[in-house]
């Protein structure tokens, strides 16, 4: 036997399996309904006979009909039961029941369509009971046929008016089958009688219309247009809904040439459905309407254009720029920025050219808001512009948007700078593209510690794990938000704490609840640095500070060979400011040139910036605790000013070792230091004193002897005891 | 009560001038995307008297949600919100407390019967509905039947067919619909569909779609132990039953125990699929049609489960937090191999690409240029009352991405694949699984 064969038959054994269990199940269900179960199990066997009911339960379920408990249940079998005799079934049962048995029963002849069933069902339409009425014209409406719409439209004749708004359902649902079914004619009547009846509820009205429109298609355009000028508002909105549902063209075109005629309310609507049409043949007369008519009007016309997606309309909106109605200015400015196509930078090319340098300032801000492929270049000659007032502007937007590309041509923009404000403006783009152009390095950030919970005091969670594990993920940008660290102080303002290092820079940042945390570990690629330190080489004195700047923007290792470099320009201001860029290097690399100029500075100026800088620099360490408190310590003793050492001992606080706890303990008998260093030495207990406590113990009754803060005193007595205990215990 | 407010109220002849309806318009115009130009049907019911710029609003079974929602919409100037309709006393009189209090007085009505509240306030024109979810295509189709627009909670059907019913009536009677799905007016959301829709940054291959993360696919069918009835005019337990199978009473259904059982729920699939379903095939371009077909996971959940569509893209449904951080997230792969992604608590979209993610704010702004909808779902709602225009996630989306999730559930409950024609809407060559397309409503409640 072949493997196809093999196949076959196998599926055909496993359908004979699956048919016969089937069978076999619908035999129990069909026991149970029959026995004395429990309404529960009844129900349940209702339920799943709805989905494997054969015609051989017909008369079971049929039975049940009139069940006051199981009557829906047994529809619920037999709705979806695709076999003629349960029509039949449903249809005997019509003439036996009363209330809402019968009206569920008409609600399932109508689902499934059963023509036979009309004459019974339109004996029903005027029931006494309204249920059974109302339920009879929605059955008649689902049937949809010539003779269930007759049945319908002689009922509605002679209807009570609780009545007719079932009727017309039915109505409504009948023309809608005619038309799908290919008999338009015979739905456009039945709509237009529909539109006829007097005093028919306002959304009737609207049905009719629509339908009486759409059937006629084109030929319906007049009709939609005499609902439109006519007084009747809601035949207004109806045909303007309506209008947005015809495919045919010459809609467009009979709503533009009507745009005109119109009031300004019913402007608007037209104006919001011809952008719903999104037909570009109603470009002109919404161009003509923006440029004149009423300021709403107006604005409602200019929105229509991005919808259209119509370029062509760039040349008005660009007039319309400078409109003296705010608002209408306003939406020319949002439209300009949404419009797509060549047409659309042609026209503000255009306006780049004007005398006028607030057009032209006017048209950068637009070429940047568009960031189209060729913005950029636009923006860099306008960068080269007549007027300052376009340069500083063209430059401003090149921050936000250039990018490596045009990184040379921006430092040469900078070096042709003819001005202060020019220089700096093009320093910002440089250090702008410099950080976006920054290549994250995931594994050079480390993640010390993360917390997020309540603001000030309250419930918190420690998820420096989760925060780890996101950066290995390799993400940068941790939102504080309860779907990714749980809720841990529920209807509290919560916020994320991060202690991290990038690239060997400790950092702390912090921000409230959903909001985000960028961990910043980018490296500027090579090439832009090598293009800054090329420039420098060349840079007379001004141009080389902004370029000075950048760099240190980048922090690089070369960028900080040119900044040591520039400290010995021959040039004062060019050496002063590479010293100050140096003593707030932004990376521990320049640590061991600002320890020498803390020490050899030739100025006092340069050696204390130079100190406060190593003091930073020397807290960012990724070292041992105790080499780190080595540094601060040398820091310290290069302190003249009690300034720096209080600085120096604020950076010590940080350091958890007993060798940073006895450098600010060294401190407690110098009267201008004393509480600072008692701070430091709490801090450091803090988080020493279950690993050393024989050194907290010997520094805390230090401290309370020289603190005059009685709250810190408390504080220090606290760990005095937690020290002794923990002495005990080792 | 402020200036503000008091402005949008019609004047004593209950008319409004030219004059004042165009100067409301410009101003409206200049302070929202939209302009709120074109009127409710409030007062031109016969279509006689020009209609004002207030919306008149409703509400239906508002707890929970629907009282977040009503929060919402309350601040908005151009709504009067005038009476509340709830199954539950308790439920009426809290609407009645809040809205009261808003207002600074005790006009909002109360009505208990839903049928008889919709017949006799012809001057609302749109109601508030967040019922359960056994409620919600029924009761739009009663809203929009008696002549109004509706805003209503999700997920918005019970089934394939019922899906279908919202959209026929929606569209018979040129109502303004809108499930609330309100992701699809969130900025983040909108960037991940906007790239993905117009190919931005490449075609997409595959969407991965959100489903909840607790209950199964297959639901619950027990009853919870019959408990004493309560009065009538406390709860009225045939209303809330609705169009589901007959069941005693026990409290615990009208606390939210409704959930998880197969009369009341849409299973995990639906839960979250209402949304991120709707999300994900916004993307694909796929929100006028449906899965053709849907591949069985052996699991209790669906988690994995891929569906194609006729274009040959899929969409994969995903439990867990693979593919996103947060709730209700969708997720668009390009064949280039980048992505972008988005959930609840994203305060921007992630990506593969920076420069990508860098066109953030131009790409939402562009798109609420062109579609003229604002970043605010109930706003959206609101202003297309006004302009009759469709609303963002409107009948034929919510029928689109529920009938997927309908397909997914009974590919589930059937543990088989399965072929689906989205045109004729049924599946193909399976009896079983087009019999699970319908429920028959418990009488008198049909369509």
């Amino acid at each position: 036997m072949s493997n196809v064969r093999r196949t076959s038959a196998w599926i055909a054994v496993c359908l004979l399996v699956a048919t016969a269990g089937a069978f076999a199940q619908e035999a129990k269900l069909l026991a149970t309904l029959k026995s004395n179960a429990p309404l529960k199990e009844k129900s349940d066997a209702c339920r799943l006979l709805a989905r494997i009911a054969t015609k051989a339960a017909v008369p079971t379920l049929a039975a049940l009909l009139d069940d006051e408990k199981l009557a829906h249940m047994a529809r619920y079998a037999l709705e979806t039961l695709p076999d003629a005799s349960v029509d039949a079934a449903l249809r005997d049962a019509l003439g036996k029941l009363k209330g809402r048995r019968l009206v569920g029963v008409i609600s399932s002849l109508g689902v499934r369509r059963d023509t036979k069933a009309i004459p019974a069902i339109a004996k029903l339409l005027a029931h006494a009971d309204a249920e059974v009425a109302h339920g009879a014209a929605r059955a008649l409406g689902s049937i949809g046929t010539a003779e269930a719409v007759a049945a319908l439209q002689t009922a509605l004749a002679s209807a009570s008016a609780a009545n007719r708004l079932d009727l017309c359902e039915g109505i409504l649902r009948c023309a809608e089958s005619l038309a799908a079914g290919g008999k338009r004619a015979d739905a456009t009547a039945i709509y237009d009688r529909l539109r006829g009846l007097k005093g028919a509820p306002h959304h009737v009205r609207t049905a009719s219309l629509r339908g009486a429109v759409l059937t006629r298609g084109k030929a319906g355009i007049p009709m939609l247009l005499d609902a439109l000028r006519g007084s009747d508002y809601v035949l207004v909105g109806a045909a303007a809904r309506t209008a947005m549902e015809m495919p045919e063209p010459e809609v467009t075109t009979a709503l533009a040439d009507e745009l005109g005629k119109l009031p300004a309310d019913k402007q608007i609507l037209v104006t919001l459905t011809l952008g719903t049409r999104a037909d570009a043949s109603a470009v002109p007369a919404l161009c003509a309407l923006a440029r004149k008519g009423e300021p709403a009007a107006r604005v409602a016309a200019i929105r229509a254009l991005p919808e259209i997606g119509a370029p062509s309309a760039a040349p008005v909106l660009v007039a319309l720029l400078g409109d003296a109605e705010a608002t209408v200015a306003e939406a020319a400015r949002t439209a300009l920025g949404a419009l797509k196509g060549p047409e659309v930078d042609k026209a503000l090319a255009t306006m780049l050219e004007q005398k006028d340098p607030k057009a032209r300032c006017t048209a950068v801000e637009y070429i940047g808001r568009r960031h189209t492929a060729g913005s950029v270049q636009v923006l860099l000659k306008a960068a080269k512009d007549a007027d300052e007032t376009v340069r500083l502007t063209s430059l401003k937007i090149l921050a936000d948007i250039a990018g490596q590309p045009e990184f040379p041509a921006l430092v040469a923009l900078l070096l042709d700078a003819k001005s202060a404000s020019e220089t700096r403006a093009a320093g910002d783009a440089l250090s702008a593209i410099c950080v976006r152009e920054a290549q994250p390095v995931p594994g050079k950030v480390v993640i010390r510690k993360a917390v997020y919970g309540a603001v000030g005091k309250g419930p918190s969670r420690d998820v420096t794990k989760e925060v780890a594990g996101l950066v290995k993920s390799g993400k940068l940008a941790i939102d504080a938000s309860n779907s990714n660290f749980g809720d841990p102080a529920q209807g509290i303002v919560k916020q994320l704490r991060i202690e991290y290092t990038a690239n060997g820079v400790s950092m702390v940042k912090t921000v409230g609840e959903n909001k985000t945390i960028t961990l910043m570990a980018g490296e500027t690629p090579a090439a832009l640095v090598d293009t800054l330190c090329a420039a420098v080489t060349k840079a007379s004195a001004k141009p080389k500070l902004a370029l000075l700047r950048v760099l240190r923007s980048t922090g690089s290792a070369k960028a900080l060979a040119a900044v040591r470099t520039a400290t010995k320009d021959a040039d004062a201001d060019v050496s002063d400011a590479a010293l100050s860029l140096l003593c707030g290097w932004p990376t521990v690399d320049a640590l061991p040139d600002v320890t020498r100029l803390a020490k050899t500075g030739k100025t006092a100026k340069t050696r204390i910036l130079a100190l406060r800088g190593c003091i930073r620099l020397a807290q960012m360490q990724v070292v041992p605790p105790a080499q780190k408190a080595a540094s601060l310590k040398e820091a310290m003793d290069l302190a003249q000013r009690p300034d720096e050492k209080r600085l120096a001992l604020s950076a010590l606080a940080t350091v958890p070792a007993p060798e940073a706890l006895a450098i600010v303990v060294s401190q407690l008998g110098t009267p201008a230091l004393k509480e600072e260093a008692s701070l430091a030495a709490v801090a450091i207990a803090k988080e020493i004193v279950k690993q050393q406590p024989a050194a907290v113990a010997a520094a805390m009754p230090k401290v309370i002897e020289a603190t005059g803060n009685k709250a810190l005193a408390k504080q220090a007595q606290a760990l005095l005891a937690q020290s002794k205990r923990g002495a005990r215990r080792k | 009560m402020n200036e503000a407010r008091r402005s949008t109220r019609p004047s004593p002849s209950g008319k409004c001038t030219r004059r004042g309806f165009l100067k409301g318009t410009a101003l409206a115009g200049a302070a929202a995307l939209a302009p709120t130009v074109i009127p409710s049907s409030a007062l031109g019911r016969d279509g006689a008297v020009r209609p004002n710029d207030r919306i008149v609003v409703g509400g239906i079974g508002l707890r929970g949600r629907g009282v977040g929602d009503l929060r919402w919409m309350l601040p908005n100037p151009d709504v009067q919100f005038v009476a509340i309709c709830d199954a539950q006393k308790s439920a009426r009189d809290r609407v009645k407390g809040m809205v009261d209090k808003h207002y600074g007085n005790t006009d909002c009505k109360v009505y208990p019967e839903a049928r008889e509240y919709l017949a006799a306030r012809t001057d609302i024109d749109a109601i508030l509905m967040a019922t359960g979810d056994r409620w919600h295509a029924l009761m739009s189709i009663f809203v929009m039947r008696s002549g109004k627009d509706v805003y209503t909670e999700k997920p918005s059907c019970m089934t394939i067919a019922e899906g279908q019913a919202v959209v026929d009536t929606a569209q018979r009677y040129g109502r303004v619909y809108q499930t609330g799905t309100q992701r699809l007016s969130e900025a983040s959301h909108v960037f991940c569909i906007e790239a993905a829709r117009t190919a931005r940054f490449g075609k997409v291959h595959t969407a991965y779609a959100h489903i909840a993360p607790w209950d199964a696919a297959e639901m619950r069918h027990d009853w919870l132990p019959a408990q004493p009835e309560p009065p009538k005019d406390v709860v009225d337990w045939d209303a809330w039953l609705g169009p589901c199978p007959w069941r005693p009473f026990n409290g615990a259904y009208i606390r939210g125990g409704w959930r998880g059982h197969y009369d009341f729920h849409t299973s995990c699939i639906g839960e979250w699929g209402a949304h991120t379903f709707a999300q994900a095939q916004a993307g694909l371009n796929c929100l006028d049609t449906a899965p053709v077909h849907y591949q069985y996971v052996k699991n209790t959940t669906g988690d994995g489960m891929v569906t194609t569509f006729a274009n040959g893209t899929k969409m994969v449904l995903s439990r867990g937090n693979k593919y996103w951080h947060g709730s209700c997230g969708e997720r668009f792969d390009f064949e280039d191999g980048g992505w972008v992604a988005a959930a609840d608590g994203y305060s921007k979209p992630e990506g593969s690409s920076p420069k990508l993610l860098a066109d953030f704010k131009k790409v939402v702004a562009d798109y609420m240029a062109r579609t003229q909808r604002p970043m605010n779902h109930m706003r959206n709602f609101l202003d297309c009352v006004k302009s009759r225009r469709q609303t963002v996630a409107n009948a034929e989306v919510m029928y689109r991405s529920m009938t997927t999730v309908h397909a997914a559930n009974i590919c589930m409950w059937l543990q088989r694949d399965l072929r689906f024609d989205p045109v004729k809407a049924e599946f193909i060559n399976d009896d079983a699984a087009n019999r699970l397309r319908s429920r028959a409503m418990r009488e008198p409640w049909t369509i």
